[in-house]
């Protein structure tokens, strides 16, 4: 149905050519009404239809009441990122309800909830009322509210032309398998389809889903399930936590899956989980962990991090291993805990008092979250010394596709432990801070072994374990420590490089800016700029990205936080003579990268800069 | 001259440490010594003990005592939480921990008392002198109300009694001692390593460079002159046949303990029953009021699951488990990978 203001048909252009496959739709509610289920049987829906979808999750810190907003990328082109416009607004929520309509565009499909009875006065979009509450009071009076959401599933089916068979094995995934629930959102779906099919017929927009090949390999998962499923295939024997935003579902996951991977016949775990009292006691037991020979880690925030600095020192100087994933949410201080950002990066790369410096894994997308979920752990054991997962809200609390996991190519690399007399017997001279092998990694002998004991300490020592406050014994020792992580950064994981034939502007970025470096990339195209590209895997560098500052005339380091924190690392660590090719795009305002933005201001600092012309000549 | 053996025919030397650097006459280094005694008089393997403590000068005292075991100096306060990730990874190891008053009832309070409410295996010693050592003699917050240490002024502030914490928060093995009494220390440290769970052992610890003198309630003097002992504690281990031990005269209580040891609590004046919390309250702060110390075994519980074995772990310490028991096998994944395995 049209509205009452009248839209002519050749006014928006919503008669002309169907677009398909190529829109994004912003679903406006509030927090803790339910909304979450019905907008991941739509992700799903589409996913599952074979059309490359990407949903995104902007909610408060707040359990309910406040507004949330879900934004479904449907891209053809395979785009991740939220689009620069709405093409589809759903309103359910009161409080947001004017903005909301303002920053429609012209030609959007509003859908919203007549029973707000609020007024939708925008005669230049095409609007569809419908009683939402009410049809869901029908249906069952006590979850009316919740209901209701299912109902714009429903209606969107019928306006975008979504699969029923998708949307049923879609609600059976989201209530996975509880068939009253299945049977009661099954219902609300048919109501609201339809109502929106006697009610607005044909006269449904130009947006429309095409089934495309479905990848039967492929799947929608969170970063952090990922994370948590890696951790636990990386032979995790302890995950220590606290509650936070927006890491506490790495921890829940590892905990939903452990039963299932972890637990002998009779139900006995082969992984501890303790819910700490706060986070320094979370990085203290995974340094227990360490210290008894087993492989510890935490999932937590920017502020768990600050909180943890001390024992994360103790960990770098005593030379223990264990795993700390950041899931980074916008900082300084509590500042907008359910927003995302790269915020952190810097924190973690020299992380506590005094001279330190710690491997960053950073996962750029869902395999990697596995992978580098396993990995950490040989690297720290191998290492011995603390190893951070990077990831970010966006990575980790939105659902991206996945193309499969890979198994640990390789066996689990416990490092250097000595385990036996004639392994001790065969180390000539050994100590527990020697380096015997030269490569900066000293041998270890675990409690309870009955070998060459140490009292571990966090104050100066010898080469043998034994307090020392001597000048050179201490420099000695720190210098050594400064070989042992330098020599990780040939093996640590290593950039992955798209070059142009031009080589004349690359862009380094890395983590979840990746879903978003596609479209930016089109943008900059569109231009006729050829940019290449690289995208950082890990810290400390790789020789591999001082190669391709070397080999462009202008770098720009790309991320999502306000300082350019790896530009400060980069300039720090390339030579001098490449430090004037590197230039800064930074920006962050807590929201997940739009590629518009971040292109624009790449632009800029290269018009700034006086390499457009160049570039584009 | 033959050198006398424990029952696992270890020599006494084997359970020493190394040089203390405390002061001369510190109420710690007795502790160690009891320490060392107590370990190799239980028989106890000194390479399955983990020693772990924080900072502080109570916390050096690990390199002081059982030289052939692994051990943790870690940071403030925090020593038990390192414990706790160690106790899961490997609950075959006995945890002899050192704290001290700084360590505990400040900076590392919620640690302690999270680890109390788990009910850690392990054996916690707070080497208690109501002063901070290593700064210089700065009151701590179990200084006692009136008590005066050798420079500055009177305590005014409420002291914290970390024993009365510790019963209030069920711990299953709390005990005051002093390190002067020898005695009654080395009795309590063997029933403490013979018990599964928590064991809280406050020690009153004089400090003879800031807190030894005559008006403070921490001193040798005052604590020997103001000392209520509970009960005699005697310890029969359980390796030692209970008929060669002496029947004393009076009244006495036999508390089991997990490894088949007996503590045996010989009545001084009142019977004190260690399974009454509120009796352990009780005599706690009737010796507070009376500026008194009361020492013994204050109270226990012998039926709570420690924390490791409220994690059902398999029986195996967890870092003996083979890579195949720690990483489930490719077709686990490829199940996770279509969907099978929700």
């Amino acid at each position: 149905m049209r509205q009452e203001q009248g839209l002519e048909p050749d006014k928006e252009g919503y008669h002309m050519d169907t677009i398909v496959n190529d829109f994004s739709i912003n679903i406006a509610t509030a927090n803790g009404t339910g909304s979450q289920s019905a907008n991941l049987i739509l992700l799903q829906t589409m996913a599952d239809m074979g059309v490359n979808v990407s949903g995104k999750n902007l909610f408060p810190s707040n359990i309910s009441g406040l507004p949330t907003w879900y934004i479904i990328r449907v891209s053809d082109a395979g785009y991740q990122a939220p689009g620069d416009r709405t093409h589809i607004q759903i309103m359910m929520n009161k409080a947001t309800w004017e903005k909301d309509i303002e920053a429609c565009e012209p030609g959007t499909l509003i859908i919203y909830n007549s029973d707000a009875k609020l007024p939708v006065e925008r005669d230049d979009c095409l609007v569809f009322p419908v009683p939402m509450t009410k049809m869901a009071r029908g249906l069952h009076p006590k979850l009316a509210r919740m209901i209701a959401n299912i109902v714009y599933v429903g209606v969107i089916a019928h306006l975008i032309d979504l699969d029923d068979a998708a949307i049923l094995s879609a609600l059976n995934k989201q209530f996975k398998g509880k068939a009253k629930a299945i049977d009661l959102n099954t219902q609300a779906v048919v109501l609201g389809r339809e109502y929106a099919a006697e009610n607005f017929g044909d006269e449904r927009g130009k947006y429309r889903i095409e089934h495309r090949e479905v990848d039967e390999d492929s799947f929608m998962i969170e970063g952090n399930e990922a994370v948590a499923l890696g951790s636990i295939f990386g032979g995790m024997t302890t995950l220590a936590w606290y509650p936070i935003t927006p890491s506490s579902s790495v921890a829940e996951n590892v905990i939903a899956w452990l039963p299932k991977l972890r637990h002998n016949e009779d139900g006995e775990s082969t992984c501890a989980v303790i819910q700490s009292e706060d986070e320094l006691a979370a990085v203290g037991m995974i340094i227990g962990t360490g210290f008894a020979g087993g492989r510890g880690m935490t999932c937590t925030s920017g502020p768990g991090i600050s909180l943890m600095y001390e024992f994360i020192g103790l960990s770098y100087f005593a030379e223990i291993p264990c795993v700390i994933w950041d899931v980074n949410r916008a900082g300084p201080s509590t500042g907008l805990p359910t927003r995302t950002q790269q915020g952190d990066l810097t924190m973690l790369y020299e992380a506590s008092h005094g001279d330190t410096q710690f491997p960053v894994l950073i996962p750029g997308n869902m395999e990697e979250c596995f992978e580098f979920g396993w990995r950490a752990f040989d690297i720290a054991e191998r290492l011995q010394t603390l190893v951070f997962g990077f990831s970010d809200l966006d990575l980790g609390m939105n659902k991206w596709r996945c193309k499969g996991f890979e198994y640990p190519d390789e066996p689990l690399d416990r490092g250097k432990v000595i385990r036996t007399q004639e392994q001790l017997d065969a180390i000539e001279n050994y100590g527990r801070y020697r380096d015997v092998d030269g490569d900066g990694i000293c041998y270890r002998t675990l409690p309870g072994s009955g070998l060459d004991p140490i009292l571990y300490r966090g104050t100066g020592r010898d080469e043998d374990g034994v307090y020392s406050e001597k000048a050179d014994v201490y420099e000695k020792n720190m210098s050594r420590l400064k070989r042992k992580i330098d020599n990780s950064r040939t093996w640590l994981p290593q950039p992955i490089l798209r070059e142009e034939v031009e080589q004349e502007v690359g862009i380094i970025y890395y983590g979840s800016m990746e879903n978003t470096i596609q479209e930016i990339d089109d943008i900059l195209e569109s231009t006729g700029m050829m940019v290449s590209q690289c995208r950082i895997r890990s810290l400390p560098l790789s020789p591999i990205a001082e190669k391709f500052v070397r080999d462009h005339e202008t770098t720009i380091i790309l991320e999502i936080n306000r300082d350019g924190q790896m530009y400060g690392i980069l300039r720090k660590e390339l030579p001098i003579e490449l430090v004037p090719r590197v230039h800064s795009v930074a920006y962050s305002d807590g929201l997940p990268p739009r590629a518009k933005l971040y292109a624009e201001k790449i632009m800029e600092v290269l018009r700034d800069i006086g390499a457009t012309e160049e570039v584009l000549a | 001259m033959t050198i006398k053996l424990n029952v696992i025919n270890l020599p006494k030397d084997d359970y020493q440490g190394g040089k203390s650097s405390l002061c001369a006459g510190c109420g710690h280094d007795q502790i160690s010594s009891v320490v060392v005694n107590a370990a190799w008089e239980n028989g106890l393997d000194p390479r399955n003990i983990a020693k772990m403590s924080g900072i502080g000068c109570s916390s050096k005292t690990p390199a002081y005592f059982l030289g052939q075991s692994h051990g943790f100096n870690t940071v403030h306060g925090r020593m038990p939480s390192v414990t706790t990730g160690a106790a899961m990874n490997n609950k075959d190891l006995t945890f002899i921990a050192v704290s001290g008053d700084g360590d505990s009832a400040s900076i590392g309070i919620g640690q302690l008392i999270h680890a109390i409410r788990r009910n850690l295996d392990m054996v916690y010693i707070l080497a208690n002198n109501g002063v901070y050592g290593l700064t210089k003699g700065q009151y701590s917050a179990t200084a006692d109300i009136g008590s005066k240490k050798k420079k500055g002024a009177v305590n005014e502030t409420q002291p914290i009694d970390l024993c009365a914490l510790a019963v209030n928060l069920g711990c299953t093995f709390v005990a005051r001692s002093f390190s002067g009494a020898k005695k009654q220390l080395t009795a309590l440290m063997k029933a403490a390593l013979s018990h599964k769970g928590f064991a809280f052992i406050d020690v009153i610890s004089p400090c003879v460079s800031f807190n030894n003198n005559e008006e403070s309630m921490r001193s040798y003097g005052y604590v020997k002159d103001n000392d209520v002992e509970l009960h005699t504690v005697d310890y029969i281990p359980h390796f030692s046949p209970v008929e060669e031990i002496e029947v004393p005269a009076g009244a006495y209580r036999d508390i089991e303990l997990h490894d088949g040891s007996i503590v045996r609590l010989e009545t001084i004046s009142e019977e004190h029953d260690p399974s009454d919390a509120v009796a352990a309250l009780a005599a706690l702060h009737g010796a507070e009021a009376a500026k008194k110390h009361v020492t013994g075994l204050l109270y226990f519980n012998a039926d709570k699951p420690t924390a490791a074995e409220d994690q059902n772990l398999v029986s195996t310490p967890l870092v003996d488990l083979s890579d195949e028991q720690l990483r489930p096998p490719k077709e686990t994944l490829d199940k996770i990978n279509s969907g099978f395995l929700d």
